[in-house]
């Protein structure tokens, strides 16, 4: 059993006369301490992908199990814990300063006050953005921002971070230390599932897929593979 | 001149001054896994076709000596070449994305087997993605120079995977529609 499986995953938008396939027939399994980047552009089912992967959203079809339980039936119980969803944006009404934002979701899970501003100091200093907790959410540079929204997200400790396009908008020289960053989460043992439409996105990746028109592909067929050698370069740690 | 070994040697003698055997020496360091010597005469043999075009000289002096060992610098004019010569690299670019996109166009009266070679194309852009070094681990040399470069040759790359992908999307819907014009004939 994987920590992640979704098994022909089928999801449309729109009215019955207009519908369109979104997702489509999309399986994918997801181990502890693996980081899986999907590739899209605007329009692919990109993130529809994630947010159904999270239990944000259910799928029309298929299944998504997350630790062997269906998630459109234990959705609300795993997202936060065991699923960790991160949202790039925040809600100023749950604090216009960093600590706030990052403590805010331990108090809604009756973590008494102080302990949860302690987590949410060990989360901040886990992404290396522990300076920035006194600061209003207004100040943040782009890539603070991404910093502060994933450490939002694990001081809730999940098992599985999921994560759309998580370099979007982020200053060029600054992108390599949050892909740096997912990758050392997924080192630690954390599955990450992080989405992209910029190839520098896929940088650090344990495994690269690809997603357009709601179709996505994984690894090539058997007798192309032999046709065009597509080797990993020695040292690399495997794909879990 | 169209050896990139020479070219190569050409930028690095622009960098800074050096002998032939130096030369050899910062030309594995800088272009290992890139551009390889036959041997180390093949500098000798470069820097004699790079004189010859004027484009690098000895310094004067520097070759006497009981042990003469020539010092070379690039001429006045070399670093416009130089620059030239970089620029055109995107024409080559050019030409090979073409040949490609021929080579694969031989496949379209089977659009089954020219979508396989796309899905390979397109998974061994992606894991070229995902092997590209993160620049916090990419950092090994100890010369400013070739981090440098490191840095600017693994961002293009990544770069251009970004349009490999996008073309292979595009290559897609050119099949799709192309096997859909020809379904009513069948």
């Amino acid at each position: 059993m994987s920590l992640l499986e979704l098994e022909a995953v089928g999801k449309r938008y729109g009215a019955p006369a207009r519908e369109r396939l979104v997702l489509s027939e999309v399986s994918l399994h997801l181990e502890a301490g693996e980081l899986v980047v999907v590739w899209g552009l605007k329009g692919s089912g990109r993130s529809t992908l994630l947010r159904v992967a999270a239990g944000i959203e259910a799928p029309d079809s298929g299944t998504v199990r997350f630790e062997g339980r269906d998630l459109a039936e234990h959705g609300e119980d795993l997202l936060g814990g065991g699923v960790g969803y991160c949202e790039r944006t925040f809600r100023y009404a749950e604090g216009e300063r960093v600590l706030e934002q990052v403590t805010v979701g331990l108090l809604a899970r009756g973590v008494p006050p102080r302990q949860a501003r302690a987590r949410a100091q060990r989360s901040l200093a886990r992404v290396d953005a522990e300076q920035t907790a006194a600061q209003r959410l207004a100040t943040l540079e782009d890539g603070e921002s991404v910093r502060v929204a994933i450490a939002r997200t694990l001081a809730l400790e999940p098992a599985l971070l999921v994560i759309d396009e998580p370099i979007r908008g982020v200053d060029l020289l600054e992108r390599d230390g949050i892909l740096a960053l997912l990758r050392s989460l997924a080192d630690e043992g954390i599955a990450v599932l992080a989405s992209t439409s910029e190839s520098t996105g896929l940088a650090g990746a344990d495994r690269g897929l690809v997603i357009s028109e709601g179709e996505l592909r994984g690894a090539p067929p058997a007798e192309l593979a032999t046709v065009l050698p597509l080797r990993r370069p020695a040292g690399r740690r495997a794909a879990g | 001149m169209q050896s990139p070994v020479n070219w190569a040697l050409l930028g690095l003698v622009i960098e800074r001054p050096s002998y032939a055997y130096e030369l050899a020496q910062r030309f594995e360091r800088t272009y290992e896994g890139a551009l390889s010597l036959s041997s180390t005469s093949h500098v000798y043999t470069a820097l004699r076709a790079l004189e010859d075009r004027g484009l690098v000289e000895e310094i004067p002096g520097s070759g006497t000596g009981r042990q003469p060992k020539p010092c070379y610098r690039a001429t006045e004019g070399a670093v416009e070449h130089y620059q030239r010569w970089l620029v055109s690299q995107l024409a080559e670019e050019r030409r090979r994305q073409r040949l490609f996109a021929m080579e694969l166009a031989a496949l379209m009266s089977d659009p089954g087997l020219a979508r396989g070679v796309i899905d390979g194309y397109e998974q061994a852009c992606v894991r070229e993605g995902g092997d590209s070094p993160l620049r916090a681990t990419n950092e090994r040399s100890p010369d400013l120079g070739s981090r440098l470069a490191n840095r600017l040759a693994c961002e293009q790359n990544r770069l251009a995977v970004g349009a490999r992908l996008e073309w292979v999307q595009y290559v897609r819907r050119e099949l799709k529609a192309l096997a859909e014009r020809r379904a009513p004939a069948r």
